[in-house]
């Protein structure tokens, strides 16, 4: 019946086209004006508040004769080819693993997974350096009982290993949800005509969740060319630059604010991300044609591994190790000596002063509390945006829904460095906003504009598990279109909206590229806080606010994981 | 009194006809059934007149009121409607008591909260469900539940009550009680109902009056007594009861009869509908074939393949070379050759 509810006489009262015709203007503002603001900037040749500025090509000139541009643009390619050849083979294997198999411990396994989704790569690159860098922990330790180090974190290589490995998650959840929705029945008639456990999943199972990985492999891809702080933090002993490091770089090349070569940069690093997501949408709709022949899901019995099943959880648990283990106890390590070296001894150099000094500085204090702020109340705040976004498309199908689907494309396809940039122009360049520019609102409204995809699917997903006939129901029983959204959809897609809430905290928490060029006196944030320590040298600081930003994500996770909320869909 | 009148009306999905010009009248106190098999369109019927889905052409008029015509530019939103509608699946809000479920309406229409209660508790008292107002809908059982979605649709008084296949989503032997109940109901209470089903049994016995839809067309309509004995065309004979089919050649016609035969046999019946050609479909119901004692006129000799005992009933089934009959009988019958009877009166030609 969903084909027939979707049909529903639009019939709404003028205050109610009113209300919608607002929220989607406001909505179209603030998504397409920093977006529209680079490509204006793009075009001219000097900052475009200089009245000097003329338009031009120039600094796209310049970028193209720039060889460090062009080396930058080689190692985003190879880092995310890299990426996705490493991601989506293992990210499809535990997959079938964890959904298909006898897989031992599966239940406490399923959020661990998760964890390099919810950790800022900010923190996790920090503890890649002090873990396995020249004289992290674990390099120290091999080296003394191996006398020597058969790795360099520094390479590009490595780079692409360490982003390949922390994105196996993003694979895994596609796969996983394509297995799951994947009827029994089709593995189970490939049994009965004598096919093995791996035959199965060779000749039936993987040919149809492809569309699941093919779409995942284009997300992969796209991430790879967003990477910025693993590339800041790993490339930068070696120099290597990718897309958006180089961009992050262009401000020291010059010595001057080089706006307008900044805004050429993005707009290169746009013209590639948005044709990925277009491919993407253009996937998940062949996806959505896949699943609707799949067969009956019903419950099954899992595939068992034999003595497969110890190497298989021996694998999975060394992927665990690199990428959650290795990292994090390397930050939290780091975070309590006061130096570390080959010949030192752990428990000479223990201390707590990293934290004294972070508890003692207002202006982390500052961070620490704005990061709090902006994940607990920003988060509420923005489900509440996304929600009115949801309910002005919700069950209308006519051209302003479709204007909204391809609008929310716009933010994903522009990585976070960049919208904060955008936003910084826009607070810049538009006289009465610029005194917001100071305060956590200008930090506020930059992240909800950049996860708005991931937001309002989050809403949406709820939203559409309201049947159509509870609210036909109350049409029908006298109310308005606004009214029986408020008495009926609302009520019923609050434990949602609750989910959704916690899981835009977690990823607010972890956010920390767009706010990078938003960084003020007022508009501290850790993720922020982070960047500009680094670059300064501040590794003691570093480590300590990456606890904390690890415990604040954590806290997020333990209540997920307490209430149950499910941390994908 | 019209209650409800449909004129002409035609409803699309994009290029694709689901209603091509249905006109239909529903007076007070009047049970109508919309019947037809799925992809008819009496479901899109239903919620056009409720107001969730949008025809193209044509009038829906409710009390005398216009409340969609493609001419004048009128469409009254489903909340201004004032029609009950209770859904195929009831859909109970989940977040509410039973109380507040049926309450609702009477909320929006600003009804002050004493009248409310007392309203409700009569409407729950009605329909058997005064002591299980303050449950959820997920703590009553799928009787209870339907109870409360009619109680829901009823309480506000609407001119015209619709049902979505009301009984579809009780278990077989909850819905013969269901469909008494609910024909006793709809009396008491003196209801315009129009109700959808795709369950010619429950249409007679529920309705004064029988619409057949197929392919977005009303093929027939008349009392259920009209629509089983007195069919028009041979989609309406068949859908209407259980049938013997017989696809022959139209050997003779002769004053609004017409002769099927076959190899070895032949037999007289009704012509029915428009057609003239040479070859024809026989139809009976399975009751009106009998078992005979000898030859004779529309008399067939076949053999039996088996009996089916159905409790209150035997089945038989006659099969040889193009012929095959099922019939009724009260006792188990021998295995081998018997005579059956096909009535001249009860056999349509088409």
């Amino acid at each position: 019946m969903s084909t027939y509810a979707a049909r529903l006489p639009g019939g709404g009262s003028p205050s109610r086209q009113w209300s919608r015709g607002l929220v989607i203007s406001v909505t179209a503002l603030v998504v397409l004006a920093p977006l529209l603001l680079i490509l204006y900037q793009s075009l001219l040749d000097a900052p475009f508040f200089d009245p000097a500025a003329s338009a031009g090509v120039g600094a796209y000139r310049f970028i193209f004769d720039d060889p460090d541009f062009w080396s930058a643009a080689k190692n985003s390619c190879f880092i995310a080819v890299g990426m996705a050849v490493i991601a989506v083979p293992l990210g499809a294997a535990l997959a079938f693993l964890m959904v298909r198999t006898d897989l031992p411990g599966q239940r406490w396994l399923e959020p661990m997974l998760l964890i390099p989704v919810f950790v800022s790569p900010m923190v996790l690159s920090f503890g890649y350096v002090v873990a396995a860098g020249p004289v992290g922990f674990y390099s120290v330790w091999f080296g003394d009982l191996f006398g020597g180090v058969p790795w360099n974190v520094y390479s590009l290589t490595s780079i692409a290993a360490i982003a390949g490995l922390t994105h196996v998650p993003h694979v895994y959840l596609y796969a996983s949800a394509a297995l799951k929705n994947l009827g029994s029945d089709v593995e189970e008639a490939a049994r009965m005509s004598g096919a093995s456990a791996l035959r199965v999943a060779l000749d039936v199972s993987l040919p149809m969740v492809m569309p699941a990985l093919l779409y995942s492999a284009v997300l992969v891809f796209f991430l790879g060319f967003e990477i910025f702080g693993l590339a800041l933090v790993l490339g930068d002993p070696e120099g290597h630059l990718v897309l958006a490091t180089y961009l992050y770089k262009l401000t020291n090349k010059l010595g001057t604010p080089s706006y307008h070569l900044m805004a050429a940069v993005a707009v290169c690093i746009i013209a590639v991300t948005v044709p990925l997501v277009m491919l993407q949408r253009h996937l998940m709709k062949n996806a959505a044609k896949y699943v609707s022949v799949k067969g009956k899901a019903g419950r099954q019995r899992p595939l068992p591994l034999g003595a497969w099943r110890w190497l298989a959880a021996a694998l999975i648990a060394g992927w665990l190790f690199l990428t959650v283990v290795v990292p994090l106890s390397g930050i939290a390590l780091r975070s309590v000596v006061n130096y570390w070296g080959e010949g030192v001894v752990l428990a000479d150099v223990l201390t707590l002063d990293h934290f004294r000094t972070v508890f003692g500085q207002p202006t982390l204090m500052r961070g620490i509390w704005n990061t709090v702020l902006i994940g607990v109340i920003g988060g509420g705040l923005a489900v509440a945006c996304y929600t009115a976004i949801a309910f002005a498309t919700h069950r209308q199908p006519d051209g302003w829904s479709r204007f909204v689907d391809y609008l929310v494309l716009v933010p994903r396809a522009v990585p976070g460095l960049l919208a904060g940039l955008a936003f910084l122009w826009v607070f810049l360049f538009i006289p009465f906003l610029s005194p917001l520019r100071s305060t956590i609102f200008a930090v506020w409204l930059a992240y909800t504009v950049v996860w708005l995809a991931y937001g309002l699917r989050l809403v949406s997903s709820s939203l559409l598990q309201v049947g159509a006939e509870l609210e036909e129901a109350a049409r029908s029983a006298g109310a308005s279109r606004a009214r029986a959204s408020r008495d009926v959809t609302l009520p019923l897609i609050r434990h949602g909206l609750l989910a959704s809430w916690l899981l835009v905290f977690m990823i607010f928490e972890r956010e920390y590229s767009t706010a990078v060029y938003l960084l003020n006196p007022g508009t501290e944030v850790i993720g922020s806080l982070l960047v500009s320590l680094w670059a300064t040298g501040g590794a003691d600081m570093v480590a300590a606010l990456s606890v904390i930003n690890v415990v604040l994500v954590g806290i997020g996770l333990g209540v997920a994981l307490r209430f149950g909320v499910k941390l994908h869909d | 009194m019209i209650k409800l009148n449909v004129d002409d009306l035609h409803l699309s999905y994009g290029s694709n006809d689901i209603l091509k010009g249905v006109s239909m009248q529903l007076s007070r106190g009047e049970v109508v059934s919309l019947l037809g098999p799925s992809g008819s369109g009496k479901t899109t019927l239903l919620r056009a007149v409720a107001g969730l889905e949008l025809p193209h052409r044509g009038t829906i008029r409710i009390d005398e009121q216009a409340v969609f015509d493609s001419d004048a530019g009128i469409e009254v939103p489903a909340e201004r409607r004032n029609l009950g509608l209770v859904f195929q699946s009831y859909a109970l809000w989940p977040h509410k008591t039973v109380f507040d479920n049926v309450a609702y309406g009477l909320k929006l229409r600003k009804v002050g909260h004493e009248a409310i209660a007392e309203k409700v508790v009569s409407a729950l008292k009605n329909l058997g469900l005064g002591h299980l107002a303050e449950r959820f809908p997920h703590q009553l059982s799928g009787g209870q539940q339907q109870r409360v979605a009619i109680a829901r649709a009823l309480v506000y008084n609407p001119p015209v009550i619709l049902l979505d296949e009301p009984l579809s989503n009780l278990d077989a032997k909850m819905r013969e009680e269901a469909r008494a109940w609910l024909r006793e109901l709809i009396l008491n209470l003196q209801l315009s109902a129009l109700v959808v089903t795709h369950d010619q049994n429950e249409a007679m016995a529920m309705s004064d009056r029988i619409l057949l839809l197929s392919e977005g067309r009303i093929e027939q309509q008349g009392t259920p007594q009209e629509m089983y004995g007195n069919p028009r065309t041979l989609f309406c004979a068949d859908f209407m009861g259980n049938n013997n089919r017989i696809e022959a050649r139209v050997a003779e016609r002769r004053d609004g009869a017409a002769l099927l035969a076959g190899e070895g046999w032949q037999l007289w019946g009704q012509a029915r509908g428009d057609n003239a050609g040479t070859s024809g479909t026989g139809m009976i119901r399975l009751e009106r074939v009998r078992l005979a004692d000898g030859p004779g006129e529309n008399r067939l000799c076949l053999p039996l393949v088996t009996s089916m005992f159905l409790g209150d009933r035997w089945e038989y089934l006659f099969h040889e070379a193009g012929l095959r009959f099922r019939a009724y009988g009260e006792k188990p019958i021998a295995p081998g050759e018997h005579w059956i009877e096909v009535p001249r009166d009860d056999l349509w030609v088409f």
